[in-house]
């Protein structure tokens, strides 16, 4: 049992896989209920600014963005990040305009009804989207947030590009000094495995105690 | 003095006039129903005094003050104006009983103990209190508009408007709706009401107009107007609805 002397290298390696996705899922939660109500309530202006962000996001590969920031950052700012800095910012911003499709779709799945009901009541805008929009969005959104969380914790494998040292870099590094690829690599694979099945069974239960009747989502995805 | 009026009230979408100057008022504890064709202009009418949409021309006034100019708060106003829908349009994340809540607590600041006494009277008078803590989705269509009401009267609002809140009912749910709001016409509340029930317009309205074209053609008691009216398009409007009774 070799790997036994590496694991405390893979347990930290896990550990990194799992701030950065936590980081990065947080920061792109609120990146995207941001974006989602800029494009839903905003002007032309704004729009088109979430536009743009969202379609470079969505339509250019991660390990590009992680380049882009890690080594183009310092030379147009002269101020040098850390991979950690520049992962974190690039996944929060890459989740960011993934979530903000999300959102948008279950921002305007609230239907005008309601709104008009809460104007009725003398509601203000602020506490529509408080007590009404946003409770039932985040409960809509629960199965394409799900997916996003699959997506993204897979993704962090991608930061092997600009060296931080999270599980598959970890492992690529075992593995070099190992001559045991298969053993090493299995190992990660099923690593992921079993962390994001277990995810997933924790999101299922999250989503049963929150479900209201007649919110259910025909998960589109999931 | 009235609780809402309006004087020359116009509304148009783009090149399109909805309402071509209304002149209407309604008093404290008075029942007032509208009725007309479909298109008339009843649903925006009831839109722009529940101050849910701005007029293009006129005024409405609220307890004599002139709502859009004197410099209120139209939020203050609308929380003394009830609305029920046509569509029973409840928060489908909130249960009956927090639904009737919710303006008490976000808008007229009473708190949590009192919202709930307030809620479950207003429940009760629409004959739901057993159906507290169901959600929209659990209710019949009936059940949910008898939710909207007590919604709305838990505000203990000057005047409710009702914009046909039974044209998405069958007979039987239609009934129970019927029924409640006669109760709240009896107990002295303040009503507007867009509706085509003949039979509660008779029983409970002080006065029935008639709506054709963005314009209020005439009004009258029940009697009266649904005996004798004097236009001809009243005229032909009634013998259609009441079918040769």
């Amino acid at each position: 049992m070799f790997l036994l002397d590496y694991s405390y290298l893979i347990v930290q390696g896990f550990e990194m896989t799992l701030v950065m996705t936590f980081l990065g899922l947080g920061g792109g939660l609120v990146l995207g209920v941001l974006s989602a109500l800029g494009d839903v309530y905003g002007g032309r202006a704004l729009r088109a600014l979430i536009g743009a962000y969202v379609e470079f996001f969505r339509g250019s590969p991660l390990i590009v963005q992680l380049l882009l920031f890690y080594f183009s950052v310092p030379t147009v700012t002269g101020v040098r990040w850390d991979a950690f800095t520049a992962g974190t910012v690039t996944l929060m911003l890459n989740s960011g305009a993934y979530q903000k499709g999300y959102f948008k779709g279950a921002i305007e799945a609230v239907f005008k009804d309601q709104l008009l009901a809460a104007k009725s009541l003398g509601m203000t805008f602020w506490q529509t989207l408080r007590h009404v929009v946003l409770p039932q969005a985040f409960r809509v959104v629960i199965p394409s947030w799900t997916n996003e969380y699959v997506s993204l914790g897979l993704s962090t494998s991608a930061l092997i590009v600009i060296g931080l040292r999270e599980l598959t870099t970890v492992s690529k590094s075992i593995a070099a000094q190992t001559f045991k690829p298969l053993q090493v690599y299995l190992l990660t694979g099923l690593i992921y495995l079993i962390w994001i099945s277990a995810s997933l069974k924790a999101l299922d239960h999250v989503y049963s105690r929150v479900r209201i009747p007649g919110l259910e989502v025909s998960a589109e995805a999931s | 003095m009235s609780v809402l009026k309006c004087r020359d009230l116009r509304k148009s979408y783009g090149d399109l006039q909805v309402l071509r100057g209304i002149d209407f008022e309604i008093e404290k504890g008075e029942t007032k129903v509208i009725i007309g064709p479909s298109g008339s202009g009843k649903s925006t009418f009831l839109r722009l005094m529940g101050l849910l949409e701005p007029p293009t021309g006129g005024k409405i006034f609220f307890e004599g003050r002139d709502v859009y100019t004197s410099g209120l708060d139209l939020n203050i106003i609308r929380a003394k104006i009830g609305f029920v829908f046509q569509e029973p349009s409840l928060f489908r994340h909130l249960t009956a009983l927090d639904n009737v809540k919710i303006g008490l607590k976000c808008v007229l600041k009473v708190n949590n103990d009192e919202a709930t006494e307030r809620a479950m009277e207003a429940l009760k008078a629409v004959r739901m209190e057993e159906w507290a803590n169901y959600y929209p989705a659990q209710l019949s269509g009936g059940q949910q508009q008898r939710v909207g009401i007590a919604r709305a009267l838990a505000m203990d609002p000057d005047v409710i408007l009702f914009d046909e809140p039974t044209a998405s009912l069958d007979i039987e749910l239609t009934w129970e709706v019927i029924d409640v709001m006669r109760d709240l016409a009896k107990r002295g509340i303040t009503m507007l009401v867009v509706t085509h029930e003949i039979a509660f317009a008779k029983e409970v309205a002080d006065e029935i107009s008639f709506m054709d074209g963005g314009k209020i053609l005439e009004s009258g008691p029940p009697d009266q107007l649904l005996r004798s009216p004097k236009t001809p398009r009243a005229r032909r409007f009634l013998t259609r609805l009441l079918g040769g009774i």
